[in-house]
């Protein structure tokens, strides 16, 4: 049966959600429309969870819907899991509007 | 494209018929106890100790809920703790509701020798209205006659890419044929504003949408804490969403692609047909009830489920008179609560179904509901409580 692979929700998403779960290794077809960008997984994802399908830099927007869900907390690679171990939302930040930081 | 539904004297069409006792409490509760096809409201929410502004919006929802084109006639008592303020003053309710010509009753307990003197007239009553409401037979309306409100709830990210757009497509059917829908949370439009916002009528309706955010954003920053420890919820992280604006982003799918016609307040009724953002609260305990007083015959909770931990599920009548369908996307939910889901558009994901195909079916399921047919947690006699979504503090 084919991979359901991945989604991704707009062109200028840098993450997709994988639509099965997903071992590490596995080849991973993330759809856009007609168009597909393969990524390896460098990781277990479980199904629903995102996949970065490129290099995501420390202090860069997450896309996803193309528009930003949040910054980069570390470097990601291509082929990593996307979730609150590497992402920080950025809005209704209460602890750091206390600390004054933003 | 039609239902069948209950014609009301102000001209709207109930999906069910029933007989409404309100406010809450120990009358209300004993006589839908006694009194079959009988609502009553389940709240701690009296009005004692409140603002004026929270009293108007507990007597915007108990009126709303009176006027609800569910309910055939009301009975409003004054055993309450909160029945001596103005705004919530019996007579005041029961002529409110009254405007809509539906048969409304008070029940004075200080006229009675007792409350159990109260409760025996309060139950002969109940059980004359119920008989008189029997007699009403169902007949055809169109979709504009509907007004359906829905929240999406333990989102996950099946709720984004399929559950919320397969109902914002039933939504677009909704409003396309000229009926109402309602759609709301506060919380999860942050990060998610500056695209609702383009959807305003008007210059007005998209600054509002901004104000919203802004305000709800302010109210979250003042607690001190990062809002991803309160929301997204514990179950919505385990459903693989990571942060606020993702689950924002997600959630206004669920409203579909139409104009956003105004913003209204916790049970205010919307005075033209089209789609709404409410200003509620996304708890379920609490924003059915308010949509329920906004008008809405039927509510929709729209349930990603990645983070379920499994049982049946709750909320089954946070409504009052309206009843409430729950929707998934995810088929490891569908898998886990089988007999709690009346529609499932995970068929999106796996490629059965356009979500243009999902709404079209799910268009057909409201139909059929709105007819007659239970949804599955209606067939439960559990009684929730619910939580008016208050904005002040109390005293």
């Amino acid at each position: 049966m084919a991979s359901r692979g991945a989604l991704m929700l707009s062109a200028k998403d840098n993450v997709a959600t994988v639509l099965e779960d997903i071992e590490a290794g596995t080849d991973v077809s993330a759809r856009l429309g007609n168009e597909v960008r393969n990524v390896k997984a460098l990781e277990r994802i479980p199904f629903g969870f995102k996949i970065a399908i490129v290099d995501i830099a420390k202090g860069a927007e997450v896309v996803k819907y193309g528009e930003s869900v949040g910054i980069a907390s570390l470097d990601i690679n291509k082929g990593e899991m996307v979730h609150i171990h590497n992402l920080e939302g950025a809005r209704g930040r209460g602890d750091m509007a206390k600390g004054g930081s933003k | 494209m039609n239902f069948l539904g209950y014609e009301r004297p102000d001209g709207s069409a109930g999906i069910r018929n029933y007989v409404l006792v309100i406010p809450g409490g120990l009358l209300a509760t004993k006589i839908c106890e006694f009194v079959e096809g009988t609502r009553t409201i389940l709240t701690a929410d009296s009005g004692s100790g409140r603002t004026g502004r929270d009293r108007e919006t507990i007597a915007r929802t108990l009126i709303g809920l009176g006027r609800n084109p569910n309910v055939a006639s009301v009975i409003v008592h004054s055993s309450n703790p909160g029945s001596g303020y103005p705004e919530l003053k019996p007579a005041r309710i029961a002529e409110e509701i009254a405007k809509s010509g539906k048969m409304v009753e008070v029940i004075d307990v200080s006229k009675e020798e007792s409350t159990f003197r109260a409760l025996e007239k309060g139950i002969i009553l109940a059980r004359e209205m119920v008989l008189e409401a029997s007699q009403l037979r169902r007949q055809p309306f169109d979709v504009s006659y509907l007004t359906v409100g829905v929240k999406c709830g333990h989102s996950d990210t099946t709720s984004g890419i399929a559950g919320n757009p397969a109902v914002g497509n039933l939504f677009d059917r909704i409003v396309g044929a000229g009926g109402t829908a309602l759609f709301g949370e506060n919380t999860e439009i942050i990060g998610a504003e500056q695209v609702l916002a383009k959807r305003g009528v008007n210059e007005e309706v998209s600054r509002g949408i901004l104000e919203v955010a802004a305000e709800t954003e302010e109210r979250a920053k003042a607690t001190g804490e990062d809002i991803r420890t309160i929301n997204p919820v514990p179950s919505n992280i385990a459903g693989g969403l990571s942060s606020l604006e993702e689950k924002s982003l997600g959630a206004i799918h669920k409203a579909g692609s139409a104009p956003i016609q105004g913003i209204l307040k916790y049970g205010e009724r919307p005075e033209v047909k089209g789609l709404y953002f409410v200003d509620n609260w996304m708890s379920s305990s609490s924003i059915f009830t308010g949509y329920a007083a906004a008008g809405a015959q039927l509510v929709i909770f729209q349930l990603g489920g990645g983070g379920w931990t499994g049982g049946d599920l709750l909320p089954t009548s946070t409504a009052v008179v309206a009843p409430l369908m729950w929707t998934t996307a995810n088929p490891k939910t569908l898998a886990t609560v089988p007999t709690c889901i009346d529609f499932y558009s995970g068929t999106i994901i796996e490629g059965k179904d356009t979500i243009e195909e999902a709404g079209e079916k799910l268009l057909q399921k409201v139909l059929d509901i709105a007819s007659g047919t239970f949804t599955k947690v209606e067939t439960m006699k559990h009684i929730d409580p619910v939580q008016i979504y208050l904005k002040d503090p109390c005293f």
